[in-house]
């Protein structure tokens, strides 16, 4: 029995945490793709490099001497306008036309291979660093964890919330999931949906963002950094439902969850294949996700 | 007939819609009035919902003018022409699942963005007392109501925006007689109310009870027009529609 108590603090507890700490920024960078997906069926394969810009955005906010603290608000607020901009000037292009998937598609796909040479271009290829703005660590049941990492999880989970209640409960978020079931109708109720559809993309673009300027000073920051998590997104969004929030929030914790714990039996090595796996049974088992999409009920 | 860019309320001159290579309105022209209620009659298929798409800016003409109270609305999207006063009841109701009835509701305000939140209130409280039942049900989801509460709250939600012309699509499809009954009613207290309706209905019948004009349209053209006070119009109507 001690023994028992002694794996679970010492061994599972460690993992559990850290899960979670990466669990809520993937579930922030999944909330951006399934918000985009379920407003405005486009899949968002530039969303890697939306993340890689908040991350950026940060590390040359903090060169010219801006706290990180103000980093985290300026860069969302950012990404949100570079997320209107790309919608109104590259999306509605090709959004009213009949092969709208595909061209979306490949559009947000050429524009993720643009953004991530730019960012060679501009960074060079080598990562970069950003001071873990809280030091230190916290003790819980006789285990220390960084302070920074627990900032992560209470910051996240608070931003995860935030959207929820926008998104559930009050009149913008019912005009966003009304747009997202029926525009015709949503736009004959006086809804400027073109202007819903930039904004809703602006924000799943800030969340990325953010997501972005969260795991900065965990993680390094170079260009690349995108394209491995959001792979890691596009399977919680997969497997959580196509344009579903509880869905991405859900299986977003509980994949990191499942990776996390199994890395305690199996190489890390595994983790990713034990992921893509994961989405492959649900695919087979439920095709649709496991939750409903924005704006279905 | 009048000028175009005259006095009447609505004015369409020689509209031409296609969906792709089909052409199905083939140069409708017509006029609606403060007031009245303009039945549109014809079978299924030959263009009356999309007309009235057309004229709700879902579907845009490819040949032909459209004046509301003066402006042209050609190019105008859907958002502003409801904006401008041209509320829509489409055939399917089209209630958004996952939103309440109150939030279904709430959204209709969006057609008057300047009305603020305290007459706002006052608004859902009127709309609440002309369909009690929608106010007895307004927490619950839209799509669980019956498809009579339905057609009532897809009603209620253009009406909290007060549209100058309301246009309403197939009101009384799949419903059962006591609510076909109630939703005719409804519509008669609204032309009582001087709220101008171009309703489509297939049951010709009834509706002609509540239209105080109405046009029959054939492959996408109005083949007869006349006034429902009128017994010769009434009887031409009926041979027209074989009943």
């Amino acid at each position: 029995m001690a023994e028992a108590l002694e794996w679970m603090q010492y061994v599972l507890a460690p993992q559990v945490i850290n899960g979670a700490s990466i669990g809520v920024a993937v579930v922030l960078m999944a909330l951006g793709l399934t918000i985009i997906f379920g407003l405005l069926d486009v899949i968002n394969m530039a969303h890697g490099e939306f993340y890689a810009m908040g991350a950026y955005a940060a590390v040359i906010l903090i060169a010219i001497g801006i706290p990180f603290w103000w980093a985290l608000l300026l860069t969302p607020l950012f990404m949100a306008v570079v997320g209107y901009a790309v919608e109104r000037t590259l999306i509605q292009r090709v959004f009213h036309s009949k092969d709208r998937h595909t061209l979306t598609l490949l559009l947000t796909f050429g524009l993720a291979i643009v953004l991530e040479d730019v960012l060679k271009i501009a960074f060079g290829a080598n990562p970069m660093r950003i001071e873990t703005p809280i030091g230190g660590s916290i003790e819980v049941f006789g285990l220390f964890f960084p302070n920074y990492r627990m900032f992560v999880m209470g910051m996240g989970s608070a931003i995860v919330a935030a959207v929820w209640i926008f998104i559930f409960r009050t009149r913008v978020g019912a005009i966003v999931r009304a747009a997202a079931f029926d525009r015709h109708m949503t736009a004959s109720l006086g809804v400027p949906v073109n202007k819903v559809y930039a904004l809703t993309f602006a924000l799943g673009v800030a969340l990325a963002g953010i997501a972005g300027v969260l795991l900065a000073p965990i993680y390094s920051v170079f260009p690349t950094m995108g394209r491995d998590f959001v792979l890691i997104a596009f399977s919680v969004v997969i497997i959580g439902g196509m344009g579903s929030i509880k869905g991405a929030v859900i299986a977003g914790l509980l994949l990191t969850q499942i990776q996390s714990i199994s890395s305690l039996y199996i190489s890390p090595v595994w983790s990713d294949p034990l992921l893509f796996g994961c989405m492959v049974l649900v695919l087979m088992w439920r095709p649709q996700g496991l939750f409903g999409r924005l704006g279905h009920g | 007939m009048a000028k175009f860019g005259g006095t009447h309320m609505l004015e369409l001159r020689n509209i031409h819609t296609h969906y792709g290579l089909s052409h199905v309105l083939q140069g409708i022209s017509l006029t609606v009035e403060r007031g009245e209620v303009l039945g549109l009659f014809g079978r299924n298929g030959v263009g009356k919902t999309t007309l009235i798409k057309t004229v709700a800016g879902w579907v845009t003409p490819s040949e032909g003018q459209y004046e509301f109270e003066g402006q042209s609305m050609l190019g105008v999207s859907s958002d502003q022409i409801c904006r401008k006063g041209i509320g829509l009841v489409p055939e399917d109701r089209r209630i958004f699942p996952g939103l309440s009835v109150e939030e279904n509701l709430v959204l209709g305000f969006m057609q008057t963005p300047a009305v603020g939140r305290a007459q706002q209130a006052r608004k859902l409280e009127s709309i609440y007392q002309r369909f009690p039942r929608l106010a007895e049900r307004r927490k619950q989801s839209g799509t669980t109501l019956s498809g009579g509460e339905q057609q009532m709250l897809a009603i209620a939600r253009v009406l909290v925006g007060e549209p100058k012309l309301l246009q309403i699509d197939e009101p009384t499809e799949g419903l059962a007689p006591m609510i076909v009954n109630e939703i005719f009613d409804l519509i008669l207290a609204l032309r009582q109310d001087g709220v101008p309706i171009i309703l489509v209905e297939q049951n010709v019948h009834r509706a002609i009870e509540v239209v105080t004009r109405f046009c029959v349209i054939e492959r996408g053209r109005i083949v007869l027009q006349g006034r429902a006070d009128d017994p010769e119009s009434h009887q031409t109507l009926l041979k027209q529609l074989a009943m």
